[in-house]
């Protein structure tokens, strides 16, 4: 009985965000990264070991990327890219930079690529982003402290971001869908 | 139909130019700030931003609310007071064994240990005539004449009345009383009597100098009643003229501490004793010898 309330409820709410617009669910994603991007800047540890945090908003331009180009989720992102260089001491326009390129090439990636919404494009894409996009972050801050700067907690930090990514990539679909190309078989 | 595909058609290279002109625009602001001066002007902002928004110090709204910002912040506030104290007291310490060695040096005669007895106040009298309290401790107690009375805020009085199982304590705040007191700054000699007015005054002040407004007013041990150091209260500026603000009004706990008094003997007391003369020890002696020689068999 309980386990069919539940069921109910989760219905009820995967209904709810079937019928949410894009509006919405782009004030969702953007208030989850926020959240995750505050409780980040709070420190953390687990049995002495400092946890590595996800980089939320690298997660919120594929997500948005995937339904194409469009302003808004732009200007969230530079937004949040702002907020991430104050709290990482970047330079300004530095992780903005890098969401937006994640973006656009979400955006892109979609459009040549994951059209059908095929499940290992889905799996590989992000992969390829994340690396792409942590590259960009490896560069910059190289370039900005002026040495090569350690790999290994990026390669961590991607990782957690890809695993954030594979729970939360439904919140931040924007239910808009790239269409599929004229006479494909779908 | 037509028309809103072609809308679309129309958007799309428009929304793909902003992201570009973005990029672009970012990547700008990003080679900007390799300028110094630029970096320089950017800086003050950034860092106003980010003691908003990444400073993890910050008491968060909800910590407002219940209270628990302002706790933090009074613990910090005690734990900045222990670590200060903590200072003070290793200082303490060191000049305490200092000052034993310096009058370990100098031969100095240390003070007599401190013994006292705590009583109750049981009648307070501050009508128009004396101010005294009786306290419940008498001569059973081990009170005596001319004992002393003081609280956490400082010196009370003296005992004026002594019987068996009470004493009676004129208050330095009474127009009758005189203490001899100084300056702990100015190091000035006074003698301070109570007023009308709740404040002490000096009289007796020195030609030169005055009392520093603010510093404490200790006793000076002039007279062998009180002893010297006890804090009888601060300087404080009343119509124009130093008066003194009695410290034991701070503490009003309904106990206070009789000691006795300092006394030190006169030397009519224990006048020095006069060793015999050399002279005088001779001509004994020779005396002695003089009668053994006449009296052989004398033992």
């Amino acid at each position: 009985m309980a386990r069919r309330r539940d069921q109910g409820a989760v219905s009820g709410i995967s209904r709810l965000w079937r019928e949410a617009g894009p509006t919405s669910r782009l004030i969702i994603g953007f208030l989850m990264v926020a959240l995750v991007g505050i409780v980040g800047l709070t420190p953390k540890s687990l049995f002495d070991q400092e946890l590595v945090w996800p980089y939320a908003a690298l997660v919120a331009a594929v997500g948005w990327g995937r339904s194409g180009v469009a302003f808004r989720p732009m200007v969230l992102l530079v937004i949040l890219g702002v907020a991430q260089d104050v709290s990482a001491y970047a330079p300004l326009g530095c992780f903005g930079f890098i969401n937006l390129s994640v973006f656009g090439l979400s955006a892109a990636f979609s459009r040549a690529f994951d059209r059908e919404r095929a499940p290992i494009i889905s799996m590989a894409a992000p992969v390829v982003l994340y690396a792409i996009a942590f590259s960009l972050v490896w560069l910059l801050a190289s370039f900005a402290s002026g040495h090569v700067v350690q790999v290994s907690p990026l390669i961590s930090a991607m990782v957690v971001t890809y695993v954030m990514h594979m729970l939360m990539a439904p919140v931040f679909d924007l239910g808009r869908r790239i269409v599929p190309l004229t006479g494909s078989m779908v | 139909m037509a028309r809103v595909r072609g809308k679309r058609l129309k958007g799309r290279p428009l929304r793909r130019y902003a992201l570009f002109i973005a990029l672009a625009g970012l990547f700008g602001v990003l080679l900007l700030q390799t300028s110094p001066r630029l970096r320089a002007m950017v800086d003050p902002t950034r860092a106003m931003a980010a003691d908003q928004l990444a400073s993890s110090a910050r008491p968060g709204l909800w910590d407002q609310i219940t209270g628990k910002a302002a706790r933090e912040a009074r613990i910090r506030e005690l734990e900045a007071q222990v670590r200060e104290l903590t200072r003070y007291r290793s200082v303490a310490i060191s000049m305490a064994a200092r000052l034993e060695a310096y009058e370990e040096m100098l031969n100095v005669m240390g003070e007599p240990p401190v013994r006292g007895v705590t009583a109750r106040i049981t009648t307070e009298t501050n009508g128009p005539f004396r101010e005294a309290i009786l306290v419940n401790a008498g001569r059973l107690q081990g009170v005596e004449e001319g004992a002393y009375a003081e609280n956490e805020g400082g010196l009370v009085g003296r005992v004026v009345q002594l019987g068996e199982r009470s004493a009676r304590v004129l208050l330095v705040t009474d127009f009758n009383s005189r203490v001899p007191v100084m300056g702990e700054a100015s190091g000035l000699r006074a003698i301070l009597f109570g007023d009308r007015d709740d404040l002490g005054t000096l009289t007796d002040l020195p030609e030169r100098g005055d009392f520093i407004l603010g510093e404490r007013v200790l006793t000076s041990g002039e007279g062998g009643i009180f002893p010297r150091g006890i804090v009888v209260g601060e300087i404080v500026q009343r119509g124009g003229t130093l008066r003194v603000e009695f410290g034991m009004r701070d503490s009003q706990g309904g106990f206070v501490r009789l000691m006795p008094s300092m006394k030190i003997p006169t030397p009519e007391t224990f006048p020095v004793q006069e060793a015999p003369s050399e002279e005088t020890e001779t001509a004994a002696s020779e005396g002695a010898e003089s009668q053994g020689a006449q009296n052989p068999g004398a033992p």
